[in-house]
């Protein structure tokens, strides 16, 4: 195991930041981004589940209580969400690259990377608009 | 044995993983739309509150598969590790349509 792991991040190692390119940068944190959502989904769906299951009432009571009394009065809390904004943008992207390869679309060298960077700032927009559009619902004003 | 005849599971889980990675970017963008202007019927985000549920358990169980799997973890392993997920997967999905029992039966 630990020959192994020296093997891959080692010199000459597939995972050694010196030898890493671009493709395997993003499939390295696809991974990563997929497990943290994991994650976030999970805290996310018990989070609301139990405001709504705590208070009584119709959806927008319930996103009410979420959203004043001590969420985002924690800084924390808000940055961890924009945090999983830009890892959301990021995995959803770089994900449609995958599918788009899969298909047959972009598997030039040349295109391939055109599309990598088309879908990175798309994800970029994506969450400007949310951050612009959502941000003082969240709380942040 | 019929393995040249029927598609093997791999192949539908890895299908099923791009569908639903395709499905979830855009009901992501619903979801954060309804959740910004919030404006749709009660039964629309019902059904979109499931669907979100379920696809996002299966893609991101599907994916710690995925990635486990890359780690040389034997036959054994794979099995355990795919009826552990498996497991968590009913649990989850049961624990989420509790969470949105409120939505679904309607308020």
């Amino acid at each position: 195991m630990t020959r192994r792991i020296a093997r891959l991040f080692g010199r000459g190692g597939d995972l050694n930041p010196r030898n890493m390119r671009l493709g395997v940068w993003a499939w390295l944190i696809q991974r990563i981004s997929g497990l943290v959502l994991v994650v976030f989904v999970v805290a996310h769906v018990v989070a609301i589940s139990q405001a709504s299951l705590v208070t009584k009432g119709p959806l927008f009571t319930i996103l009410d209580g979420l959203r004043n009394p001590f969420w985002y009065v924690d800084r924390t809390a808000l940055a961890i969400d924009l945090l999983m904004l830009g890892i959301i943008a990021f995995h959803g992207m770089n994900g449609i690259r995958i599918v788009l390869f899969d298909t047959g679309i972009g598997v030039g060298l040349r295109s391939h990377k055109v599309i990598f960077w088309t879908l990175i700032a798309i994800a970029v927009v994506a969450s400007g608009l949310v951050i612009y559009y959502g941000l003082p619902m969240l709380g942040g004003t | 044995m019929n393995a040249s005849r029927s598609t093997p599971t791999n192949v539908w889980l890895w299908l099923f993983q791009r569908v639903s990675a395709v499905l979830l970017v855009v009901i992501l963008g619903v979801h954060l739309w309804l959740a910004n202007f919030g404006q749709a019927s009660s039964s629309l985000r019902a059904v979109l509150g499931v669907v979100l549920v379920g696809l996002a358990l299966f893609h991101g169980l599907n994916g710690v598969r995925t990635v486990i799997f890359d780690f040389n973890i034997g036959a054994q392993g794979r099995k355990f590790t795919t009826m552990l997920l498996l497991l968590l997967g009913v649990v989850s999905l049961l624990f989420g349509m509790y969470g949105l029992w409120p939505l679904i039966v309607g308020g």
